[in-house]
């Protein structure tokens, strides 16, 4: 399939559909995602984000609908599926250089191909002086740069974060959405953002889908078609960030 | 390009010299272990040599004294070494046959919910019951040799093995388990991978608990029933009346005792080695 801009479908997600119970989480969601598409999602706290998102990597079955790679059912043991979640989730009996190198152990990189990945995401990421130490040697945002290299180094089909940077300070959270940005533009990857904040969303997403309150479906799209790096005072910028948070709106 | 990134921060200790100066060195924990320990001798020796509890306390240079005699000469066929090993041995027997059984069994009750409801009956009702406790019937069952000894080692060891190990996996955090999950990994990559490394650090908490209650283990064992041993030297000090065997018994207990921790906390700085001390944090 392909979409009007010309770039193929990788990702469709067909009435997405959870329910808890008698309640509806998630409604019949409906959208698409190109192949190489970094595409951010915000909504209101509390619509249901990060059920979202846990339906989308298959770690907790749906009630309804599906999501489909490459027209196939989203199966983990198929598909290459990357997940970073909000907590850092770096194992801390490994250095380093082994948690980065984890994903691809799982997807049974051969040995020289791992070696070869394992040393560019470490050079790209800027982690190759401390690779040898171990998780409790570092600070948080640093193990949070290395599940986002973990995630990045399995060559995913779908990479999913789940408000990576939520708690981390301005500067660092800036920072390091350039180093992802420059990390999606090296590796093509297909980049599923989930955040609460506006202002990231504008300045890493493609395209930014709006999710309204429960029961949770799309409000909105809104393409954003200003080329990296994006300036937050562009005039461009801020005329969207306004939409977006009009859209979003609770208050 | 860059090999370090800009927001690299990595926990560091550096310690500042300081010039010597007398309020410095009143402050170094490494003075300060000596004059308390320094204060503690020449108390002991003070009471012991005033006689302020009677008799029954020996002074620290007649303690030194009688253990070195005990080096030299044989009680009951063997000198000092030959008892202290004899204890160690009876400890390394029986905690080393309670961990290999129990850290396993607790394991498998932590990742497989039949094994838990199968062995965890049996094992809350033996969890209250004191070790000391197991000595008379141990007796009957196996006789005043080693394997009654042993056997009260092996109960008092058994039981903070498996609940370290167990409580080891239930309390791994869940999104270490989705990390693996998501990237299409198995039940085998889970327990490999995250389980038991995971537990490790809580094993070694329960092996440096079992090791403690071992020593006090094969004390009663021995002071109840033994021709060698620690407890059995500290007996025969009691039956003589010398009160600087007593305390030079109690004394190598707690040498040994310590020997024996540091190679428990040697082993897990090698089979655990991101749990490294970082100075000075």
């Amino acid at each position: 399939m392909v979409v009007d801009s010309g770039r193929t479908t990788k990702i469709e997600v067909k009435d997405l559909t959870k329910r808890f119970g008698n309640l509806v989480v998630l409604d019949k969601i409906n959208f698409h995602v190109a192949e190489g598409e970094f595409l951010a999602i915000v909504g209101p706290t509390g619509c249901g984000k990060t059920t979202f998102l846990n339906c989308l990597s298959k770690l907790i079955p749906t009630s309804g609908g599906d999501i489909f790679i490459d027209g196939d059912v989203a199966n983990p043991r198929k598909h290459n599926i990357s997940f970073v979640f909000q907590e850092p989730t770096c194992m801390p009996w490994r250095t380093v250089r082994q948690n980065v190198a984890y994903g691809m152990e799982v997807k049974k990189f051969p040995r020289e191909k791992l070696n070869q990945k394992l040393e560019s995401i470490l050079k790209l990421v800027g982690l190759t002086d401390t690779a040898d130490l171990y998780p409790n040697q570092v600070s948080a945002s640093m193990m949070q740069r290395i599940a986002v290299a973990r995630a990045f180094a399995v060559n995913p089909d779908l990479l999913l974060m789940d408000e990576p940077y939520g708690q981390l300070d301005v500067k660092l959270r800036f920072y390091l959405e350039d180093e992802l940005i420059k990390l999606w533009k090296t590796l093509k990857s297909t980049v599923i953002f989930v955040t609460h904040n506006i202002e990231e969303a504008v300045y890493v997403a493609e395209r930014i889908l709006v999710l309204s309150n429960k029961p949770t479906g799309i409000k909105a799209e809104v393409q954003v078609d200003l080329p990296h790096p994006r300036s937050m005072i562009d005039p461009e910028f801020v005329t969207i960030r306004k939409q977006v948070t009009e859209l979003i709106r609770w208050w | 390009m860059d090999t370090q990134s800009v927001a690299n921060e990595v926990i560091k200790s550096t310690r500042e010299k300081q010039a010597f100066s007398i309020i410095a060195l009143i402050r170094n924990e490494y003075f300060l272990y000596l004059v308390s320990s320094a204060a503690f001798v020449l108390l002991w020796h003070w009471v012991a040599k005033e006689q302020i509890l009677g008799k029954s306390l020996a002074t620290p240079y007649d303690v030194v004294k009688e253990l070195g005699r005990l080096m030299t000469i044989k009680l009951a066929g063997k000198n000092l070494f030959g008892h202290a090993w004899a204890s160690t041995q009876r400890i390394l027997i029986g905690f080393s046959l309670a961990a290999v059984v129990a850290i396993p069994l607790g394991l498998f009750m932590a990742l497989n919910r039949t094994v838990n409801a199968i062995v965890k009956p049996v094992f809350d009702l033996f969890k209250p019951m004191p070790p000391i406790a197991w000595i008379s019937i141990a007796i009957l069952w196996f006789g005043i040799g080693e394997p009654s000894k042993v056997f009260i080692i092996v109960i008092g060891t058994f039981v903070p093995c498996l609940l370290n190990s167990y409580n080891g996996i239930r309390l791994i955090e869940p999104e270490l388990y989705d990390v693996i999950r998501s990237l299409g990994g198995n039940r085998r990559h889970e327990i490999l991978q995250v389980s038991f490394p995971a537990a490790f650090p809580a094993i070694f908490a329960g092996l440096q608990i079992s090791l403690s209650i071992a020593w006090t283990c094969v004390l009663a064992a021995e002071l109840v029933s033994a021709r060698s041993g620690l407890g059995w030297i500290i007996v025969q000090g009691m039956k003589l009346t010398k009160p600087e065997l007593v305390i030079g018994g109690m004394l190598i207990i707690a040498l040994v005792a310590w020997l024996t921790t540091l190679l428990v906390s040697g082993l897990e700085r090698v089979l655990c080695p991101w749990k490294r001390h970082i100075e000075g944090l």
